[in-house]
């Protein structure tokens, strides 16, 4: 049979992307910068949204930005939580041999879960309707990674 | 089977070179409030189904649709995602056409929704990456990246237009002025329009002409804009539309159709290699949606067009592919005013695409404001009573057009 | 409703690797189906794909496959969910009186692409994505642990359906090989690695290469083209709402909602006693227990008494499902296409008996946020 020449071509295309989050949650991150957590609520059913939210899913209605925000306590209950040795990023995906476990919290007060690493666990100590307190990054700069994880109260 | 389809709303956002005020999903509820704003006497506990569609690649987010559910209303409905690319505001609202005529049981009001944030990307890559698995060999020879998006073409890009556009002047042996002459009228509409991005009410032919070429024939005067911006549109059907608004706008004909895959000066067969300017797409689609519609005539039946056309050459191209003007007259109907707000068949007096382009939306926004028009409440309405209008749209080198043929009568469906 | 048959299906072998390039594989898809039904290109008035541009790394993925799909001077579009939905389009298609013949198709290569990376692409991109907690990994664990504490159902139950559905598979010549197994057990399923505890990774129905097509006509032509229609009766499709952290993940609102519509179309009072067999993309083995529940086919928490073996009383993924191979953008289509296999007697060594009514689901999302389902029913 006779050798067949394969040209391989590699390279790396760049695609940058940058988000605009809107006025409802650029006040959310000026006061995570400061180690706050704010939410909002729906005027008619009550629901309180962590991160805020311009519509209520529930009541279809837009949720005025000037009222509405209530402050929330670093204190939550955990949900639901897992366990795994998968990393994912916007590239690859690639196992860790740490694994890591990742908890739905219910902030006290809000009718919604925040999605976070829980940190000084050991898997066999987590269990559904534990008591969890944020614990924020040091130097913290307005951005998701400002609250760490959760810890055990 | 086949239940007549009406148009009772068209809403849009406001449409920026940088909607920084907004997330997507609150760009999306912009336009939905718009249009339900239009008709009090719908409330979202009416709205049986969902249609939405954007071009993914724009803002790094793929099926956002997923994420914005809430934004939209669509909290536990019927949803449905269709992307065709440049197309794909056309192929949204034909698909919110067909979720309503199919007659299901309990589904007959659907909110159809197109929507992009350019802004959050970078347009070119995404426009590149259409072809880029098929001539990423040419970086073997040596061609660099963004070489390859000037000379081939695939996708929207402009590479596309100007082989569009010489094979076509080479047809009718137009000069630039012609091409001028389209962009100037299209920015003047959109100055009318309240949610339109280059508003240009003092542009003149010298000022286009005084720009340098992007790529022959079309210069960056001539170039349409990247806009942010959302579009909306509520169908349902003929027996409910009568109680939502004054001047129910019935889908008639809908088509799309595509010529072959070509990825121009390089691979791919068929007329759309050899000669962009033929338009096997816009024939075909065109013969599709009038024989549905019952139209025979196009120039004497259609009194408005919404031709989508990014680049000036493109809206002369169409006007006739689509029946509206003999071939190679077109020019001429722009020089004697016959498109013009209050000319005998006015096009585009939105602005069109030329004036703003959300790529997701904008192929929804020409039927929208075709639609807008016959009900007379479009922001740049024209004087004459419009009682038939169509709004086409267009994708890439595959020459992909959408048609929608719409009118204040309804056509009793055909077998 | 009125019905619309399915008049011809084809689907390519599933293979994790495959050799040959995706538009081969469409074409081999589409023209089979074509050729199996005896209909020729012309007849084919519109056609409807399903390709994710995040999968096939490239924007408009369905733009080169005009011609290879059977799309050329047809009326064409394309659905950018599951295969199922993409069939949903082409329906809609037919009943509007427009169409006479729909192609459907739909598929991808996840071996030319990092697939948990281009589903972590879903995610919102102004607060969950930066971090990436929240993708198809971690969403599989929170579902599955969600319907484990609130039913106190167990990991064998749950390895259970693995099980069966990797031995239905060892049946099915077109299933992916890397999942037919004949021999495996409840213990191979648990302790195999972890992918979000408790998920195993053999409760995964795992990417791989595919693209599978079906033909669609109104009642008429369905009986001119074919003896053996398979009727469309119902269809139902709901998306629920987004954030984790507002969801039962214990249930599937959506399919229940989307079971609900189409149950209704087509008629069906008690899914339990008028079904006979249903086809159930189910992205985990979990997620097939909840699935059952959610189209009352059993009570909620009690899935996992009910034997849908294919000798059973409900079998349930008799083709082995999605964990039989899962080529994104097809795995739903297959569902419908084994269903109808079932009701016209073709499943061979996987065959349930006296198929009369069937129902074939798909989903996309996160814990399959928008679900569809289909009844579909055989004969004349």
């Amino acid at each position: 049979m006779d050798e067949k020449v394969i040209v391989t071509n590699k390279g790396l295309v760049k695609a940058e992307f940058a988000f605009w989050v809107g006025i409802f949650l650029d006040k959310f991150y000026d006061n995570l910068e400061n180690k706050k957590l704010i939410g909002n609520e729906c005027p008619k059913c009550g629901d309180v949204f962590v991160p805020p939210r311009k519509i209520c899913g529930k009541c279809n209605i837009v949720i005025p930005f000037e009222e509405n925000w209530v402050d929330l306590p670093e204190t939550g209950e955990l949900m639901n939580y897992t366990i795994t040795y998968h990393k994912i990023n916007d590239r690859s995906d690639r196992k860790v041999k740490k694994p890591q476990i990742i908890g739905i919290v219910k902030i006290d007060g809000s009718s919604t879960g925040l999605v976070y690493r829980l940190l000084d666990l050991e898997p066999e100590e987590v269990k559904i309707g534990m008591k969890m307190k944020i614990q924020w990054e040091d130097n913290t700069k307005g951005d998701p990674s400002d609250i760490k994880g959760f810890i055990k109260v | 089977m086949g239940k007549q389809v009406a148009i009772v709303s068209a809403g849009f956002s406001e449409h920026a070179s940088k909607r920084s005020d907004v997330n997507m999903g609150e760009l999306v509820s912009e336009a939905v409030e718009d249009c339900l704003k239009k008709v009090p006497s719908v409330g979202f506990d009416d709205i049986n189904a969902y249609v939405n569609g954007n071009m993914p690649a724009f803002e790094g987010s793929n099926i956002p649709e997923l994420w914005m559910t809430d934004w939209m209303g669509a909290r536990n409905k019927p949803l449905m995602r269709v992307t065709t690319g440049g197309t794909t505001g056309g192929s949204v609202a034909i698909a919110g056409y067909y979720t309503v005529t199919a007659g299901l049981p309990g589904i007959d009001t659907v909110l159809a929704v197109a929507f992009e944030q350019q802004s959050q990307g970078d347009t070119s890559v995404g426009l590149a990456s259409v072809a880029y698995g098929e001539i990423s060999i040419l970086n073997t020879l040596g061609i660099s990246y963004d070489q390859i998006t000037r000379l081939l073409s695939a996708g929207a890009a402009i590479g596309v237009a100007a082989y569009q556009a010489t094979t076509y002047m080479n047809k009718t042996r137009i000069t630039e002025e012609d091409l001028a002459r389209v962009v100037v009228q299209n920015r003047h509409n959109a100055a009318k329009t309240w949610w339109a991005h280059l508003k240009m009410p003092n542009l003149t032919i010298e000022d286009v002409l005084d720009t340098p070429y992007v790529q022959y024939p079309l210069r960056y005067g001539m170039v349409c804009p990247a806009s942010d911006g959302a579009c909306a549109m509520l169908f349902t059907t003929e027996e409910k539309a009568k109680d939502m608004c004054d001047i129910p706008v019935y889908v008639n004909g809908v088509a799309s159709v595509a010529n072959e895959s070509a990825v121009l000066g390089y691979d791919g067969g068929g007329s759309a290699q050899v000669d962009p300017s033929m338009q096997l797409g816009a024939i075909r689609s065109s013969e599709l949606a009038y024989a549905q519609a019952g139209i025979s005539f196009p120039r004497k039946e259609i009194d408005y067009a919404e031709v989508y056309a990014p680049f000036p050459n493109q809206e002369l191209l169409w006007t006739e592919k689509l029946g509206l003007f003999e071939e190679t007259t077109a020019p001429e109907m722009y020089k004697n005013g016959v498109t013009a707000l209050k000319g005998e068949l006015p096009v585009n007096c939105s602005g069109g695409v030329n004036s703003t382009n959300a790529i997701g939306a904008s192929a929804m926004e020409r039927p929208a404001e075709a639609a807008l028009q016959i009900m007379g409440k479009a922001s740049n309405q024209v004087p004459k009573t419009v009682h038939t209008s169509i709004g086409s749209g267009w994708g890439g080198s595959l020459n992909l057009i959408t048609l929608m043929a719409m009118s204040d009568q309804p056509q009793r469906k055909w077998r | 409703m009125e019905k619309v048959g399915i008049v011809g299906y084809n689907q390519v072998k599933l293979q994790s690797d495959a050799n040959y390039g995706r538009y081969e594989m469409i074409f081999e898809a589409v023209r089979g189906a074509i050729d199996k039904a005896g209909l020729k290109k012309k007849d084919i008035t519109t056609v409807i794909s399903c390709t994710n541009d995040y999968y096939d790394g490239r924007t408009i993925s369905n733009c080169f496959t005009v011609e290879v799909g059977g799309g050329y001077l047809a009326d064409e579009s394309k659905v950018e969910m599951d295969g199922a939905h993409a069939v949903l389009y082409g329906l809609l298609r037919i009943l509007s009186g427009n169409h006479k013949l729909a192609v459907v198709w739909g598929g991808s290569m996840p071996s030319c692409f990092p697939y948990h990376t281009t589903r972590l692409y879903e995610t919102d991109p102004t607060w969950e994505r930066p971090l990436a907690y929240v993708n198809d990994i971690t969403a599989a664990g929170f579902q599955m642990r969600a319907y484990m504490e609130k039913y106190g159902v167990s990991k064998e139950e749950v390895a259970n359906v693995a099980v069966k559905n990797r031995k239905n598979a060892a049946k099915n010549a077109l299933a992916l090989e890397e999942a037919q197994n004949q021999n495996i057990t409840v213990k191979d399923v648990l302790n195999s690695d972890i992918y979000a505890d408790p998920v195993t990774e053999l409760m995964v129905a795992q990417p791989c290469d595919g693209v599978a097509a079906l033909l669609l006509a109104p009642e008429k032509q369905a009986r001119k083209i074919t003896d053996n229609p398979v009727w469309i009766t119902g269809v139902g499709w709901n998306q629920e709402t987004y954030y984790l952290g507002d969801r039962d993940l214990s249930g599937s609102k959506s399919l229940e909602l989307a079971g609900k519509m189409a149950y209704n179309a087509a008629g069906i009072k008690d899914p339990r006693k008028e079904i006979q067999v249903a086809e159930l993309y189910e992205a985990y083995a979990h997620e097939e227990l909840i699935f059952t529940e959610a189209l009352k086919l059993a009570d909620r928490g009690k899935a996992p008494e009910l034997n849908t073996n294919i000798k059973g009383d409900l079998p349930i993924n008799p083709s082995g499902g999605a964990i039989g191979g899962n080529p994104p953008c097809g795995t739903g289509l297959i569902r419908i296409i084994e269903a109808s296999k079932q009701l016209n007697g073709e499943a061979g060594t996987y065959q349930v008996n006296g198929v009369k009514k069937a129902i074939a689901s798909g989903q996309i999302g996160m814990c399959a946020q928008n679900s569809i389902l289909y009844v579909l029913e055989g004969g004349n």
